[in-house]
């Protein structure tokens, strides 16, 4: 099957032509007078953390529209200029919070590229298993938030049911339920607790029964499909030359999947599907997200049979002169007293060089483009975020919507503003 | 692949099973057009600026002082790669690309500024280089010819100067300890 | 709520008749902690009537929360709501998108220069007596990032009644706080502007 479909879902190019993020009011269709611009401002229940969206309408018809964003600037990638990468890895995941796994991986895999470092079988295995438990939750709160906005109200209380048990595991895991820090430069932070094969197993068992009960309530709802289909239309034309990716691109008809296509970690060790759906409106975006999630609970299990077997086998990589030595090595060898000291206090350097490394986060192609200058401290490092490029989708998505259609548009784009404005 | 055809390299590195091609900053959006058409790179994934002031300054690394202080964070303390080589000028601007298709393929496009330098946009080429080009504009200052609305998107309208470059401060607050006198 | 046994009251002062038991309720052994006897000496300073004991327990029993988003913390805020932690135990289930509405301002998330104006605006359309909590490292004092776009704490811009430390705080740790907040409104302690007072 060809990765860029042949159909299209509408003939030209909806992208505005001056400027492709902003929509402007056509004369010809809307008579000025009777435009009203609408502030829907950073605070707002519907726009998934502080998105300015400043709207003209025509009635109840969005006649122009264009996105202010920046409310949620933190300087992330100046701050992680002046911290060492042993400290600078807890901030990425702060930067899309919902599936920080994600973005800690893809930092990791960055300076674990400069590196040349090889990580044991066991750590890849298990940063695919968290990976796709972070997908997972991601997608639980995707699907609650949007559900809620868009009417579906008890939605919320249904996926958050299943998120609290996906961070049950992170907790037994790593101690913190979100931002856990448990990807290090060579591995894992620890080993993997013993009870958590057999809960996480039960939890993969359970997910697929909860997606069925999600679409029980939701698919065949007529109120849900009259919401939802036919609204926010994106050709895969228009959704490659904006840059999507992830379920923007794949509820367009475009087949591809950075785990199947550039497969990273052990994603071609194991046997998933990748949902894709034809359409291009908020509905298909929806049944993606929801294929997505049984496949990343099989994916799930597979990667707990692979760590079962792996049990007692090293979680980091044995590189002294990067990963800190086991604590109880500091009371008897000199070597690792010094490594330690040196690692914690100058930090481990990484040779000079650029790199970008991708990964499919629950958003889409999530980057990091990594430049070196052979110290203890990136001189570099810019984060591609997928959110960024999906809002950049508004003005086209919108064309012909009424206000109650621009907030789903805008929830099916899925943005995370900590992952927008970083 | 070899995009030896692309119009405007000046170099081609390949490094970590990547490719990057220096490109002439004058003839970017030729060389995008290019890239795009006969080479099939349909997605612009990601386009940053990077600021090389500073770079390469000799320092001594280590735990032995010398009449000007000491860094311990200076690079060449642990057998890796010594100060690294001179950058003639100042801001890049780094463009990846990507290939959807059957054939999948990356690759990276440098273009290399110095301060006050301009560069033509590629939103022409790619759409999705509208927000970055404006992100590029907002933290680095680099002004992009031919982009419809440069303003700034991040930082605050009227905000003054630009946060990423290196002789901006990183900025804060100095941390007040409990029982200080 | 029933535990099969009675909850030892540590002293017979008004405010521990009241229901002060905030840290007692996750350790049930434990003798009043610090909080509690400020507020306890508090509560005997201020001699609240009977009409403030009331008015004070009917703004604490249902106190509309605003939502007001803004990162990480949303989500363990939204947490808050779902059916393992609750938040409609306390008579705070209707989050009021609206500030106007609201009584309970939370921010949960890192507040920057540029958020600061619309987070201001918010703070002053809420009608009195308004509280708010700054959840979080980065709404107490600007958490990990100090730099030159976050705001060193949230309390630069309005007072705050109650800072909740984490990142993120445990749905369990904002509930704390709220429970906090509530017994400080019952012991009689006016809300931040009060004390505090508000910059223009």
């Amino acid at each position: 099957m060809a990765v860029v479909p042949t159909t299209r879902i509408y003939e030209g190019t909806r992208i505005p032509a001056r400027c492709p993020t902003i929509l402007d009011v056509d004369p010809a269709e809307h008579d000025l007078e009777d435009i009203l611009t609408v502030n829907f401002g950073p605070n707002h229940p519907s726009t998934h953390g502080v998105l300015r969206l400043i709207v003209q309408l025509d009635g109840e018809h969005v006649a122009g529209i264009e996105a202010v964003i920046g409310y949620l600037h933190t300087g992330f990638e100046k701050t992680m200029e002046h911290k060492t990468y042993w400290k600078g890895i807890t901030y990425p995941e702060r930067i899309d919070y919902l599936s920080f796994q994600a973005n800690e991986l893809v930092f990791v895999l960055a300076i674990e590229k400069l590196l040349g470092l090889e990580t044991p079988e066991k750590a890849t295995w298990m940063r695919m298993c968290l990976s796709e438990l972070n997908r997972i939750h991601s997608h639980l709160v995707w699907l609650g938030t949007s559900a809620l906005e868009i009417g579906a109200i008890s939605m919320f209380w249904y996926a958050f049911r299943e998120r609290d048990m996906v961070l049950d595991l992170f907790e037994m895991v790593a101690g913190v339920r979100m931002h856990t820090r448990y990807f290090q430069v060579g591995g894992l932070a620890e080993d993997i607790p013993e009870g958590f094969y057999e809960q996480a197993r039960d939890f993969a068992r359970h997910m697929p029964r909860a997606v069925n009960d999600y679409e029980a309530l939701l698919d065949r709802n007529k109120i849900w499909l009259e919401r939802t289909k036919g609204i926010g239309l994106l050709s895969a034309a228009d959704a490659l030359a904006l840059g999507q990716s992830g379920p923007m691109l794949r509820g367009s008809g475009v087949d591809w999947d950075l785990r199947k296509a550039e497969p990273y970690l052990a994603y071609d060790e194991v046997d998933f599907d990748v949902p894709v759906y034809p359409n291009g409106d908020v509905y298909d975006r929806y049944k993606v997200h929801m294929d997505e999630m049984r496949a990343s609970a099989r994916i799930v299990s597979q990667c707990l049979t692979r760590l079962e077997e792996l049990r007692g086998q090293p979680w980091i990589a044995d590189d002294r002169k990067v990963v800190l030595p086991p604590r109880e090595e500091l009371h008897t060898s000199m070597e690792s007293l010094i490594h330690h000291f040196k690692i914690v206090t100058e930090g481990y350097l990484v040779p000079e060089g650029q790199v970008y490394v991708a990964v499919e986060s629950a958003r889409g192609e999530c980057g990091c483009y990594l430049v070196s200058d052979g110290g203890p401290k990136p001189w570099r490092v810019k984060f591609r975020a997928p959110s960024f490029a999906a809002l950049q989708a508004t003005a086209t998505c919108v064309r012909g919507t009424a206000i109650a259609d621009l907030i789903a548009v805008a929830a099916s784009l899925d943005p995370v503003m900590g992952d927008v404005d970083r | 692949m070899s995009p030896a055809g692309v119009p405007g390299v000046v170099e081609r590195v390949e490094a970590h099973g990547e490719t990057t091609l220096v490109v002439d900053p004058a003839r970017v959006v030729e060389a995008c057009t290019h890239l795009r058409d006969a080479e099939g790179y349909n997605v612009l994934v990601d386009l940053s600026g990077v600021d090389y002031l500073g770079w390469g300054a000799k320092q001594v690394a280590g735990y032995i002082g010398t009449p000007g202080g000491r860094d311990i964070h200076a690079p060449g303390s642990q057998g890796f790669e010594r100060t690294p080589g001179e950058k003639e000028t100042r801001f890049a601007v780094v463009y990846h690309l990507l290939r959807v298709s059957d054939d999948p393929a990356r690759l990276r496009l440098e273009a290399r500024l110095d301060d006050g330098d301009e560069i033509d946009s590629v939103i022409g080429v790619w759409p999705a280089a509208d927000w970055y080009e404006r992100e590029a504009y907002d933290l680095f200052g680099i002004v992009f010819r031919g982009h419809p609305y440069l303003v700034r998107i991040l930082m605050p309208e009227d905000w003054e100067g630009h946060p990423l470059r290196k002789d901006y401060p990183l900025g804060g607050e100095p941390v007040r300890f409990s029982g200080e006198a | 709520m029933a535990l099969g046994r009675r909850l030892p009251l540590v002293s017979d002062r008004p405010a521990a008749k009241a229901g002060l038991k905030s840290e007692r309720i996750l350790w049930p052994e434990r003798g009043p902690g610090v909080f509690e006897q400020e507020l306890e000496e508090i509560e005997d300073a201020l001699m609240t009537t009977t009409v403030e004991k009331a008015i004070a327990w009917a703004q604490s029993g249902s106190m509309w929360p605003d939502t007001f988003g803004l990162a990480c913390c949303a989500i363990e805020m939204m947490s808050i709501v779902s059916s393992r932690y609750d938040i409609a135990r306390f008579g705070m289930e209707r989050f009021s998108s609206s500030p106007r509405q609201a009584d309970l301002l939370i921010i949960s998330g890192r507040m920057t220069h540029k958020m600061a104006a619309p987070a201001r605006q918010v703070y002053d359309q809420m009608l009195e007596p308004k509280w708010v909590i700054a959840m979080g490292a980065c709404a107490s004092s600007g958490g990990m990032f100090n730099n030159y776009t976050v705001l060193q704490g949230v309390d630069k811009i309005f007072p705050v009644d109650i800072h909740v430390p984490g990142c993120p705080p445990r749905p369990e740790a904002l509930m704390e706080g709220i429970v906090r907040l509530h017994e400080k409104i019952r012991a009689g302690v006016p809300p931040a502007y009060e004390i505090r007072g508000v910059a223009e």
